[in-house]
């Protein structure tokens, strides 16, 4: 078995992942409505592996997003660690839901994190985000079983692998 | 501890209190940066070095995109290709033509502004360059284009398409640069506009297809249609450039300064090919200039050693 801080190839793996997914290029009608990829791989690495549970690694992930999506210095930092940190809060209830109850908690967070985002783009001036931008999380929500399922895998190939 | 059979350790010192406090503190770390980054740009320098960091990962992300539309034009039929051939060279063929006539105005500009005794105007290069495919935060309102400092790139270039003015650069890399758009909130252009001359200054909404005048007095000569040009009192865009077209201007009761709206001209959301609008013609002027001032001590010293 892992220790559980230790940074695995596929930890690193489906971050990149994860990361690639969020640059990639989109239409611009649906552009908006990009689920929170980083968010839902820093999720179940919490929750199932145990890994990413330190805030500072939230923290450092969020800022490295700022710098490659160009957004301001922080905005990303503060919406991952308020995640990192309620799902920490709730990880032992969230462990043991049935998958669709996981997704609707998930779900949830992101909800929460769109306000927290909007609240800095409210601040910032910025123009207000069109109706679909308040899609994502429900797209993570359908999203949410089929990463879970995809990483699971992933890890238990690698334990198998390790063994 | 409420850990479940002590299947996973606790993260280290996490008991609750410990664990808000640090949320706090990662809260107002994050808080105190986004206000930097926000007033005045102090944190410009972390992301001018942690370009060379994050560029190559941007690259990676883009070549698999960049490699599939140019498969999409390499699968195009020859049909097609040959008539967009044509309809190019028919195009090209009558932009020709009006060179032409612009060349004699040239010219007669030149010996116009000798006869005035102007200052020549600042002659300028162009650049070609392709937005990459990579999304950026939507509401940042800044692009990635695939030339950087290798092609001599430098901050504060204008960019265009071919319609009008679309922003500038903000941040260079090696081979990849940040354009800053004229429609984001921090941006503000020295404008004129062409049909009276007056000069004020067009700043960023924060939406993509909007630009502001503020500061306007009451009387002001402005009309819907109006077009903005850039005015060159920047010193940063040459002068001349379209930008936008006066959509509303707005004289409200009770307050001191008329506003207006404008459309920017150029495609913000749509250009694909921009132009780099590279000083380096005014850089060689300038060079020009300071060989006709060096010779001098040159000959003083000459002068004085024997």
């Amino acid at each position: 078995m892992s220790r559980p801080n230790s940074i695995s190839k596929s930890m690193l793996l489906s971050l990149f992942v994860a990361v690639a997914l969020t640059l990639m290029p989109l239409p611009d009608e649906i552009s908006p409505a990009r689920p929170y990829w980083v968010a839902l791989v820093l999720i179940y690495w919490n929750l199932e592996a145990g890994r990413l549970r330190h805030l500072g690694q939230a923290f450092a992930l969020g800022l490295a997003l700022d710098l490659l999506t160009g957004t301001l210095l922080g905005q990303h930092a503060l919406s991952l660690i308020v995640i990192s940190y309620l799902t920490e809060r709730f990880r032992n209830r969230l462990r043991f839901f049935p998958p669709w109850q996981q997704a609707a908690a998930v779900m949830a967070l992101l909800f929460n994190d769109r306000i927290v985002q909007l609240w800095v783009t409210g601040l910032t001036g910025d123009a207000w985000p069109p109706w679909s931008w308040w899609l994502a999380p429900l797209i993570g929500l359908i999203l949410w079983p089929w990463v879970f399922l995809l990483l699971d895998r992933l890890r238990q190939s690698e334990r198998l692998q390790r063994s | 501890m409420n850990f479940p059979a002590g299947t996973w350790s606790p993260v280290p010192g996490g008991n609750q209190a410990a664990r808000t406090a640090r949320l706090m503190a990662y809260g107002l770390l994050a808080t105190i940066l986004m206000v930097l980054d926000y007033r005045g740009g102090y944190v410009s320098d972390i992301r001018g070095r942690t370009a060379v960091l994050v560029e190559p990962l941007l690259l990676a992300v883009e070549a698999p995109f960049g490699f599939g539309r140019r498969l999409g034009e390499e699968l195009r039929s020859r049909h097609e290709l040959q008539d967009r051939i044509a309809l190019i060279e028919q195009q090209l063929r009558s932009r020709e033509a009006a060179l032409m006539m612009l060349e004699e105005f040239e010219s007669e500009n030149a010996e116009l502004r000798r006869l005035l005794e102007a200052s020549r105007r600042v002659e300028v290069a162009f650049r070609a360059a392709e937005l990459m495919s990579i999304d950026l935060n939507p509401y940042s309102h800044r692009v990635l284009i695939n030339r950087g400092r290798r092609d001599g790139l430098e901050e504060g270039q204008p960019v265009i398409d071919a319609d009008g003015v679309i922003g500038q650069v903000a941040q260079v890399a090696r081979n990849s640069a940040h354009v800053i758009l004229i429609s984001d909130p921090d941006h503000a252009l020295p404008v004129r506009v062409r049909r009276t001359d007056l000069r004020t200054v067009a700043y960023g909404t924060g939406q993509i297809n909007s630009l502001r005048l503020t500061d306007l007095p009451m009387n002001v000569d402005l009309e819907p249609g109006d077009v903005l040009i850039t005015s060159g009192l920047g010193g940063l865009f040459p002068p001349g450039l379209p930008v936008a077209e006066v959509q509303t201007v707005s004289r409200r009761a009770g307050e001191p300064f008329a506003r207006a709206d404008a459309r920017p001209i150029g495609r913000l959301d749509r250009a694909r090919h921009v132009l780099v609008v590279a000083t380096d013609a005014a850089g060689e002027g300038e060079t020009e200039a300071r060989q006709e001032v060096e010779p001098e001590p040159i000959a003083d010293e000459a002068g004085a050693t024997p």
